[in-house]
């Protein structure tokens, strides 16, 4: 019998209180409090060209992850016999929602508990290890249906077949891969490390986001048994975390956006009223705010159903797609009613609108993930 | 945080799940050719004079299913305990409409007193609370008039003490079955006052002299709003609701009280809709293709409306401030209701608006939707004064 030990309490737990509050000071002191530095323009006229591609510094990024990890937000998934807590999805949502609120590129790294138990799994947790995903063929659909790349299972290892793929993360020493068993399609994930013969990545270019993306390429790749990491469960739950990360990220971009957007508004006179009295804005605005708060309870929802064992993998590609186009929503809402600020630099509006662009092509495309739920109704009637 | 119902909540969802299969879903295909007085409670209007052997029919189904649901005790589910009721709370309230809303049988439990009779002093406990109760007495709720209708604050009725009397005149326009009520709780302003000062709300006999329904307004939704004239009418005071001058918060916890079941309702309905549309393009896969994905879409959404339904009917059981959420609830649930049944016409093509076609009777019944209890536009203002007071923080989770 399913526990009903339990009424609706939409309140977070003490232990959720803490953890957010927690995550919600050091993004305010350590992350907000440096925007201004990251966001300032160095000169009064940059050279002709490009403006060339924001970073952190590297010194400061180091801070502020060594800051991190002390108070346990760095790698939520960690676990306790090496020195992390565990946390669960809600506590991770609530993570990722804080650090959205800031346009530093910083967030809490997201490393599936399998790799803890891997051989990696020390070097990921003491960060001598940097892993990356290589899921390009799950941005499509939001699922690994069509992925393309297959493998051959012999006594000693795997065989995957020659392919070229985008990874975002050219500078990690290993790499997540998803590939389907030749003949049985049963799927498996690969650990694969970034010096093993016949991996290459090369042709790192920038986005239109401050990140970049290179080519990774595999010619005739052998990857040992222990390096198999996972299966089709696995890889889904990476993909669901994933989704259920980037929404959390959007959650905290539409909070930064609105609270900004309403400030503006109270203080900024046009002919002779402030905006916040002009009814084009407020609508906006209050348009925003549902959004804002339907996908804020999606995101805990799906998290809750995750960390009760629940089903929740269709639901986090709902809840990603609800979130991406609203915080991109919420970021073009804002740009608007912060007019020539707004597509400043020394804003984070422009930066936030470019990486929620971004952030609704991954995992997932819109039309796609509309087009799944729609065909697991027709199926269910 | 815990998004499951108590295990009461979830029993007496149970009942209500078999009471619906039961009861309700068997009824199904004799509705479809019920007519719209039929749609939610408005079967308990002019319908019982009616001498039409087809509306009598219908009429007797009601109240055998009436009396059904008394006896597995779905009835006065939402009155206080002190009034014998179940006082189930919004949650749960919100969980058995979810059930109910499952079939399109329109059968509601009973019987659901407006909620500010509650306040009832004295003799008026006696003369109209325990009657709404026991169901031998119905009201209606007069607050708009000619020219103000979205902003009840302009209201132009007045009503003068005389001694221990109110003089009341004025018009009051669109109370449903203030025809067949018994009694209206009217809202009049005293004389002189402006805005949301000075309004009181009084309870008016039907019959009393000067206080006259001079007709029924026939809908696109079915139902039939009157209009009230009130020329001299004499009430004593002591059929004041509440206090004199203090009728405005009275008016807005009506309003606000209904809110979270427009939602749940719209959810439900939409839902219904969208398994109308899903069966339609099963027999063909040409035209799935083209609107698999919006039918997916619509989904989404209305996973957001129930969440925000309950979301709001919770914090309303923990005492909290839901003016906003009830605004945010009614204007995403109504106007989603909304998109999907014109959605689903796209789909359905000219024969879905035959008559007793269930998607034309949706779409009739979703257009004074966005209107009734205030229009979308009030809605919108609601969240932005919010919005503006509290700031963005009011959106944080607590």
């Amino acid at each position: 019998m399913p526990l009903y030990r339990y009424a609706m309490d939409l309140k977070l737990t003490e232990e959720q209180r803490l953890i957010k509050d927690t995550a919600a000071q050091f993004v305010d002191r350590e992350l907000i409090g440096r925007e201004g530095e990251y966001l300032r323009q160095g000169q009064p006229f940059l050279p002709p060209g490009d403006p060339a591609r924001r970073d952190l510094d590297p010194a400061i990024r180091a801070e502020l992850v060594r800051g991190a990890r002390q108070i346990g937000l760095w790698m939520p998934e960690l676990p306790e016999q090496l020195g992390g807590s565990a946390l669960g999805a809600v506590a991770r949502v609530l993570i990722h929602r804080e650090f959205g609120r800031s346009v530093l590129p910083i967030k809490p790294l997201s490393i599936p508990e399998f790799m803890f138990e891997s051989k990696y799994g020390q070097g990921l947790a003491d960060g001598t290890l940097s892993l990356a995903l290589a899921f390009d063929e799950a941005h499509k659909t939001g699922g690994l249906s069509q992925l393309q790349t297959l493998y051959r299972q012999e006594p000693d290892g795997s065989i995957l077949r020659d392919t070229s793929i985008t990874v975002s993360n050219a500078k990690a020493d290993l790499f997540i891969f998803p590939a389907r068993e030749q003949g049985t399609q049963r799927l498996g994930l690969f650990a694969i490390e970034r010096d093993s013969p016949g991996l290459s990545v090369a042709d790192e270019v920038d986005l239109t986001t401050d990140a970049t993306v290179a080519r990774l390429t595999l010619r005739g790749c052998k990857i040992p048994n222990e390096q198999l990491v996972g299966y089709e469960y696995e890889a889904g739950a990476v993909i669901a975390t994933e989704q259920l990360n980037m929404a959390a990220r959007c959650l905290g971009i539409a909070m930064r956006c609105l609270a900004s957007a309403i400030e503006h508004a109270r203080n900024r006179v046009t002919f002779g009223r402030r905006l916040a009295e002009r009814q084009a804005i407020q609508w906006m605005l209050a348009d925003l705010s549902i959004a804002l708060r339907t996908s804020t309870w999606l995101t805990l929802e799906t998290a809750w159903r995750a960390d009760q064992d629940l089903p929740y993998f269709d639901e986090a590609g709902l809840v990603k797609k609800r979130a991406a186009k609203m915080a991109f929503q919420a970021a073009d809402t804002t740009i608007q009613i912060h007019g020539g600020y707004g597509v400043s630099k020394e804003f984070p509006f422009e930066a936030f609108y470019r990486e929620t662009r971004l952030m609704r092509l991954l995992f997932g495309r819109e039309e796609e993930l509309d087009r799944a739920a729609g065909e697991r109704f027709l199926a269910s009637l | 945080m815990e998004f499951r119902l108590s295990l009461e909540e979830e029993n007496l969802r149970k009942v209500v799940e078999e009471f619906v299969r039961d009861e309700l879903v068997p009824l199904e295909a004799e509705f479809v050719h019920a007519p719209d007085i039929f749609e939610g409670s408005r079967w308990k209007s002019r319908v019982k004079s009616s001498q039409d052997p087809a509306i009598q029919r219908y009429l007797a189904i009601m109240l055998e299913l009436e009396k059904k649901a008394e006896g597995k005790g779905l009835w006065h589910l939402d009155v206080p305990e002190e009034y014998g009721g179940t006082a189930i709370g919004n949650v749960a309230m919100i969980a058995l409409t979810e059930e109910l809303e499952k079939t399109s049988v329109p059968f509601e439990f009973g019987n659901h007193v407006s909620n500010i009779l509650y306040t009832c002093k004295g003799e008026q406990i006696d003369k109209y609370l325990w009657p709404c109760i026991r169901g031998e007495k119905t009201s209606a709720f007069g607050l708009s008039e000619p020219a103000s209708g979205a902003d009840p604050s302009m209201m132009q009725t007045t009503a003068a003490r005389d001694g221990d009397y109110f003089v009341i005149n004025g018009t009051k326009m669109f109370p449903t079955f203030a025809d067949v009520a018994d009694f209206v709780q009217l809202f009049a302003r005293l004389p002189g006052t402006t805005g949301r000062e000075g309004v009181t709300c009084l309870l008016v006999d039907t019959g009393t002299p000067g206080y006259r329904v001079v007709r029924s307004i026939a809908t696109i939704a079915g139902t039939e709003p009157c209009e009230l004239v009130f020329e001299d009418c004499r009430v004593h005071k002591s059929q004041v609701l509440g206090e004199v001058g203090n009728g405005w918060a009275l008016n807005q916890s009506w309003l606000g009280n209904r809110r979270f079941q427009v939602g749940i309702r719209a959810h439900g309905k939409s839902r219904r809709v969208l398994r109308v549309v899903g069966e339609l393009l099963r027999r063909e896969p040409k035209d799935a293709e083209k609107f698999l994905g919006r039918i997916g879409y619509f989904l989404g959404e209305l996973e957001a409306l129930r969440l925000l339904t309950y979301l709001g009917a919770w914090k309303a059981d923990q005492k909290l401030d839901v003016r906003s959420e009830s605004a945010n609830v009614k204007l995403f649930g109504t106007e989603l209701l909304h998109q999907i049944i014109d959605f689903a016409l796209e789909v359905a093509g000219p024969a879905a608006l035959r008559k007793h076609h269930v998607l034309a009777r949706v779409f009739r019944h979703a257009r004074a939707t966005r209107i009734v209890e205030g229009p979308s536009e009030i809605q919108r203002h609601i969240i932005q004064r919010a919005l503006f007071r509290d700031g963005a923080g009011s959106l944080d989770l607590q």
